[in-house]
């Protein structure tokens, strides 16, 4: 009986076991996180981000509109009907943009088929304001959205008053035209299709992403042109175009440019001209940066560019030209190829560059030198995965903000701690205090050893501090680059150590060659000599 | 030439290679051709290329060496190196040419030796060398394909008593004519393989049948 008692309490030791390995898998993120190895294979990884908070516009609660109560009477009147100070906010509609304002900590969130901007905070906990009237004064008018795809807000330190600090910019897609409001909603500049001599008149002009650079400069996305991002002067006057994107060199355009060499002009009018894919949206960071996407199942070329002020691939110049962003290969299935597109990016103040990836529903998070970082989010049903067309990524802190346009819904993401781990070892790498980062990276790899930047950190850290074989064991298969240096310095100091062995080695090669040299004389005169006798 | 010459056998393959134009003469001559060597140098072949996979230093290792899969480097080596020779053999047979398939397959082998020879010295080398002294990896690596491709057309031209020009359309055509043999050869396994399905089905269809 003792023995029967001792089975019995294995087996519900056994169970109780196997049920709390259980319940750690089902406390999971609804998407696998992987990682590519050095020889661009996925492999799984640790999640560097789990699914957070996933906001419907629902939990806002009652909204209060900017508006002052004579404005509101105005409004009204213009309307023919009451337009209340406070409404229910009630569930997004298709929302496309999201705007993190880093001095106010305002979360603004474009919701693009009820025609109006909500502000929110970071933690969605500040009542949230409702943008949808705008006060013009020239034409003493109220000016309303329709459809707006995108937003930017800028500070001014050397305003007049607050108010004027603070200037909102509102792609307004269906009103072909950009919006520039003050904090109170009053218009300073309505942004509008440039005359005819610089814009083709055949063409829309319907704004779908804009940002503002330090100067004031407004750069507005259209996605029916392919000459760039249309850049207009602070007074609203058109000034030029910006970064647009090459020309993807296909087996086509190769064909074309062949056949226009050898053919009269007016034959090589008639080909189809070869034009370069229109970028899709983009982002600018504190230095004056622009990040431009490009939305593409197929091309690779400038999905992914980070422009100086003078319109200038800087990463091109860096060597990262060759770079995939996204998934490495695109695969087929059941007819459907599926490959990464991208279509918003973000880069927060570390200059982590954020993309997303409208085919799949995943964030591709890089570091500011675009080594990769982590992959995370995915498309589905359930909670925390996204719905057929992401539309836009923000950040602010460690929390990344997803907006879904289809489930409209507005996902948050936190970082883990192993997310946070990975981010300490890369600060401390990219700032080159390699050593330091040891520990944290030694932490990444006990956790997740196919961590393969892991490993570069770690012989980054034996190279600096001299112990070139670590060094050479850490590079080996993760980075030829890192493997080249440390083997060349393990190769010097291993010559300067067995610089008498390897003199005598020579010296004893080269009498034993004179020698033999010698001996071999020897005999063939004597053979030559018995032959003759 | 040099009629008093008198080699083992192991030591032609090196005489031809250090003799590029009058060594196969007087390997014509003495009928000093060794299908055994030859096989020897063709497993060294299949061997060194195998080494050269795993051994190479990894800065000059572009192989995926996750996966080690020794058939293709097998289909790479031996099976091209038979296809060469019963596709010389079978071409040259026809337009004149004197070469035995002893005498081509010997001939072929022995020309693959100075190219064995730099491949062993670009695999120690690709160990101790770095990114920036590439260079010498390539001297070597374009060395023993130049010095084996000038054997190989010597050799062919000996044996078969070609000129020059004759010899390089043999060679072209004998790549064509290697093309259809491996066509051939992948289109009767392929069919093997139909049949071989098809026999079983009925083996099967049978076993139902009378099981029941």
């Amino acid at each position: 009986m003792p023995k029967m008692k001792k089975i019995a309490t294995y087996a519900v030791s056994a169970v109780l076991a196997f049920s709390a390995l259980c319940t750690s898998a089902f406390a999971d993120q609804p998407y696998d996180g992987y990682n590519y190895d050095w020889w661009g294979d996925p492999v799984p990884s640790q999640a560097g981000y789990v699914v957070d908070r996933v906001i419907t516009g629902l939990e806002f609660g009652t909204g209060t509109r900017y508006n002052t109560d004579t404005q509101l009477e105005e409004i009204s009147a213009q309307e023919g009907e009451e337009i209340p100070k406070t409404q229910e906010v009630s569930a997004l509609s298709e929302p496309s943009d999201l705007f993190i304002d880093e001095e106010t900590k305002d979360l603004y969130v474009v919701d693009t088929k009820n025609d109006r901007i909500l502000v929110t905070d970071v933690n969605f906990e500040k009542p949230t304001v409702i943008m949808d009237y705008f006060y013009n004064p020239e034409t003493k008018e109220y000016e309303t959205l329709n459809n707006p795809h995108g937003i930017f807000v800028r500070h001014v330190d050397d305003a007049e008053n607050e108010n004027e600090s603070k200037m909102i910019y509102i792609a307004d897609y269906d009103n072909n035209r950009v919006l520039g409001v003050y904090a109170d909603g009053t218009v300073f500049q309505i942004f509008t299709k440039p005359p005819a001599e610089f814009y083709d008149e055949e063409t829309t002009f319907q704004p779908n992403k804009v940002v503002v650079d330090v100067a004031g400069n407004v750069y507005v996305n259209i996605l029916s042109t392919t000459q760039g991002a249309v850049m207009f002067a602070p007074d609203g006057s058109f000034s030029s175009y910006f970064g647009a994107n090459r020309v993807e060199q296909t087996a086509q355009a190769l064909a074309n440019k062949f056949w226009k060499t050898i053919l009269d002009r007016e034959a090589a009018a008639s080909f189809i001209q070869a034009v370069p894919m229109e970028f899709s949206n983009f982002d600018i960071d504190d230095e004056g940066f622009i990040y431009t996407v490009t939305e593409s199942k197929s091309a690779t070329t400038d999905v992914f560019k980070k422009m100086n002020p003078a319109g200038e691939n800087v990463l091109i110049n860096l060597g990262y030209s060759d770079y995939i962003y996204g998934d490495m290969a695109s695969y087929y299935y059941l007819g459907v190829t599926y490959g990464s597109q991208i279509n918003d990016v973000d880069v927060d103040e570390n200059g982590t560059i954020r993309l997303l990836d409208y085919a799949n529903g995943r964030i591709f998070e890089y570091t500011n030198e675009c080594d990769l970082l982590f992959i995370y989010g995915g498309k589905g049903n359930q909670k925390g995965l996204f719905g057929d067309k992401v539309t836009a990524i923000e950040s602010y802190g460690d929390v990344v903000y997803v907006c879904d346009s289809l489930k409209a819904s507005i996902t948050t993401f936190k970082r883990t701690e192993f997310g946070d781990i990975v981010h300490e070892a890369m600060a401390l790498y990219s700032e080159g205090k390699y050593e330091e980062a040891r520990e944290p990276w030694n932490e990444v790899l006990t956790r997740d050893s196919n961590y393969w930047f892991a490993y570069i950190g770690l012989g980054q850290a034996e190279l600096s501090m001299g112990n070139y074989e670590q060094a050479m064991d850490y590079f080996y298969r993760n980075s030829r680059g890192g493997y080249n240096r440390a083997f060349k310095q393990y190769r010097m100091q291993f010559i300067r150590d067995n610089f008498n062995i390897f003199i005598v080695i020579i010296l004893v090669a080269i009498i034993a060659l004179i020698v033999l040299g010698k001996v071999r004389k020897h005999f063939k005169k004597k053979r030559k000599a018995g032959g003759k006798g | 030439m040099r009629f008093d010459l008198d080699l083992p056998a192991w030591k032609w393959p090196f005489y031809v290679a250090r003799h590029p134009f009058e060594g196969f003469e007087d390997l014509r001559w003495k009928k000093a051709y060794n299908t055994k060597v030859a096989m020897v140098i063709v497993l060294c072949f299949f061997i060194i290329t195998v080494c050269q996979q795993v051994m190479t230093g990894f800065l000059f290792n572009t192989s995926y060496v996750k996966v080690f899969n020794i058939v293709p480097l097998l289909v790479q080596t031996v099976i091209l190196f038979f296809t060469w020779v019963i596709g010389n053999w079978s071409l040259c047979t026809l337009f004149n040419g004197e070469g035995s398939m002893k005498a081509i397959c010997s001939v072929s082998a022995y020309a693959l030796v100075p190219y064995l020879i730099t491949q062993i010295v670009v695999i120690i080398a690709s160990n101790v060398l770095l990114r920036s002294e590439a260079a010498f990896i390539m001297f070597f690596q374009y060395l023993g394909i130049l010095w084996s491709t000038v054997l190989m057309i010597s050799g062919i031209k000996t044996v078969h008593q070609y000129t020059v020009p004759k010899t390089l359309i043999a060679m072209l055509f004998t790549v064509a004519a290697m093309v259809v043999i491996l066509f051939l050869l992948v289109l009767l396994l392929s069919l093997f393989q139909q049949v071989y399905v098809f026999g079983f089905s009925i083996y099967t269809e049978l076993m139902y049948r009378f099981s029941i």
